[in-house]
């Protein structure tokens, strides 16, 4: 039971951690260019396809495959910002959201005809080994995905606070034509939250492939449950993105072992509107008076 | 103007009578179809279009109108004439339930939860077995039938959905130009002025919401009895896209947009099935443009074009 209950803490940390990425690059580009990406799971699926071109079908050890996937995950953002963003940008709500739908529907069916439908395995780079953490059998890569995917967010937390970028970045995101006045060119820093949005969700995808399948569907069911953890922690919280993502890994491995299996998605979701209900603000809470 | 429009839609209308003549069995099944997610596109057309919620429900309320007709036809015997104004009451209530809380969201926040709701509805359908029969699904619902008369094949079958839309498409007509649908589109413009002016402005919401659902339930219902058959599949959240998606093909806030934009996504896939798998990534992109290029719509572009031949002959 309790070497059970360990194990399920772990992996559900590990899968918490990348749906903290995938809701972060969603808040990311939420705050600073206010579009509402709904294909952001399709970048996940793109960025775990890329890391299976890289390792496994040219062969490249995992550190150099690892890297290649990212610097092109790193294009993909800035042609998504060029193709997508920009022809978007300022138009309404809905019609962002039903355009960027239509990009994952695109994307998902690109990677399709590129990838083919039968799911790849990615190798972890600890392969199968197990690691004994409090007596219970604990898969090493579940520990490397959760110490890498808060190594990532430790890293953005320094560039978005302590750097003179990303200062720019946080005041085009208060206030656009603000930064405009005061030199900011505020279209570089598009540019850089669609790259940083692009590396998040290559290394959620990269991390997420060894842990289930890498299969051209998996966008979407990783991006409700990032949605569903950006709403419990709050749609503009960084520390929120990370608590609420946990949270649903917690809920997801826990429920699905000791509620129902059947239901797990159910329960996030049961959870996700009764917080839109109850707290739309999320833990965290945002600014005032954008929801309602 | 509205006049010439109206009388294009009755012509439009008769002409439709005439088609079964010349369609062969697949195509007027798809036909039917269309007809189906008309009505659907009819309905979100009050939320969307008119009150300008974004809900990415409407195929959870169609599922859940198909199966309430399908679970009283078959396991309650009841008769499917009686099943199917049920299954657009039980759609509508539980849009009300849901919409009552739900409706004080906004934008992308509606969007969510009522995504939240479409997922929740095929988790439900998919793992519910003694009631909705899990993936298995629903089968063996009653076709519709007259008294010594059935109308099982798709033929037969095209003429009760061709009423069916008719009378939904005049009642949308009377609504949109009644207090009721004035109040939805002035809650749409300005919520605030509309709050400001002694309207309602949550109890329009959850009625357009409502109405929006009445009409995914009736589409529902139609489309159960003529497949016989329901699986939550045909309910998960991309035919809620879809149908959004043909509502605004077709020029939001329009009635006669809503079904010629159902009609055009409905064939669209016949149209390109030469292209095999690579016809979703073009209907994709299509979509893309025309949110860019032709933010109202298909039909603005007969519009377009109307104008200039007009400045053209001059």
């Amino acid at each position: 039971m309790s070497q059970q209950f360990i194990q399920l803490v772990v992996s559900g940390l590990a899968v918490g951690a990348v749906y903290a990425l995938v809701g972060l690059a969603f808040i990311m580009v939420n705050e600073a260019t206010g579009v509402v990406n709904f294909a952001t799971g399709q970048m996940v699926a793109i960025g775990c396809f890329l890391s299976v071109s890289t390792g496994i079908q040219m062969g490249l050890p995992l550190g150099p495959a690892y890297a290649l996937a990212l610097v092109a995950m790193a294009l993909f953002g800035i042609v998504f910002y060029a193709v997508v963003f920009r022809p978007l940008q300022d138009r309404p709500v809905v019609t962002v959201i039903i355009g960027t739908v239509m990009i994952g529907i695109v994307i998902q069916n690109s990677a399709l005809m590129t990838w083919g439908s039968v799911p790849f395995r990615p190798r972890s780079p600890f392969g199968r080994q197990v690691v004994d953490v409090f007596g219970a059998a604990i898969s090493a890569h579940a520990l490397f995905v959760i110490a890498v995917a808060f190594l990532m967010i430790g890293l953005l937390y320094g560039f978005i606070y302590r750097t003179a970028i990303g200062a720019r970045m946080r005041a085009v995101a208060q206030d656009r034509d603000a930064a405009r006045l005061m030199g900011i060119s505020v279209d570089r820093m598009f540019v850089l939250t669609w790259v940083i949005a692009g590396l998040l969700t290559g290394a959620a995808g990269i991390l997420v492939g060894p842990m289930w399948f890498a299969d051209v569907n998996m966008g979407d069911p990783i991006a409700l449950k990032a949605f569903a953890a950006i709403i419990i922690g709050g749609f503009s919280s960084v520390p929120g993105a990370i608590v609420g993502g946990i949270l649903v890994g917690l809920a997801e491995m826990l429920g699905a072992a000791y509620i129902s299996s059947a239901y797990k998605d159910g329960l996030v979701f049961l959870v996700m509107i009764l917080f839109l209900l109850v707290r739309p603000q999320g833990i965290f809470g945002e600014r005032i008076g954008q929801r309602a | 103007m509205i006049d010439r429009r109206l009388l294009a839609a009755c012509a439009v209308f008769l002409l439709a009578l005439l088609l079964p003549a010349f369609i062969s069995g697949y195509g007027i099944r798809i036909l039917n179809l269309a007809l189906i997610s008309a009505i659907a596109v009819i309905g979100l057309n009050f939320a969307f279009g008119y009150a300008g919620l974004i809900t990415l429900a409407q195929a959870g309320f169609v599922g859940c109108g198909a199966y309430i007709t399908a679970i009283l036809s078959t396991t309650l015997g009841l008769s499917p004439w009686l099943s199917i104004p049920a299954a657009m009451v039980g759609a509508g209530v539980i849009a009300v339930v849901i919409g009552l809380p739900m409706l004080r969201l906004k934008g992308h926040y509606l969007a969510l939860a009522t995504l939240g709701f479409n997922v929740s509805f095929v988790i439900v359908a998919t793992n519910w077995k003694s009631l909705m029969g899990g993936t298995d699904g629903i089968s063996g619902i009653p076709a519709l039938a007259l008294p010594g008369w059935s109308l099982g094949t798709d033929h037969r079958y095209y003429y009760v959905v061709w009423v069916a839309l008719a009378v939904a498409t005049w009642c949308a007509w009377r609504i949109r130009n009644s207090h009721i649908g004035l109040a939805m589109i002035a809650v749409r413009d300005d919520e605030i002025a509309t709050g400001a002016a002694s309207v309602g402005v949550t109890r329009i919401k959850v009625q357009a919401f409502g109405l929006s659902a009445v009409y995914a339930g009736l589409a529902g219902a139609l489309f159960a009895h003529m497949t016989n058959f329901v699986a939550p599949d045909d309910f998960a959240l991309g035919h809620s896209i879809i149908y959004l998606a043909m509502l605004i093909i077709g020029g939001e806030g329009s009635i006669l947009g809503a079904i010629a934009g159902a009609v055009i996504v409905t064939f669209m896939p016949e149209l390109m099935r030469d292209l095999g798998t690579a016809y979703l990534i073009i209907f994709g992109g299509l979509m893309l443009l025309i949110l860019i290029f032709l933010p109202k719509g298909l039909l603005s572009l007969a519009g377009i074009v109307g104008r200039r031949l007009k400045a053209l002959s001059r």
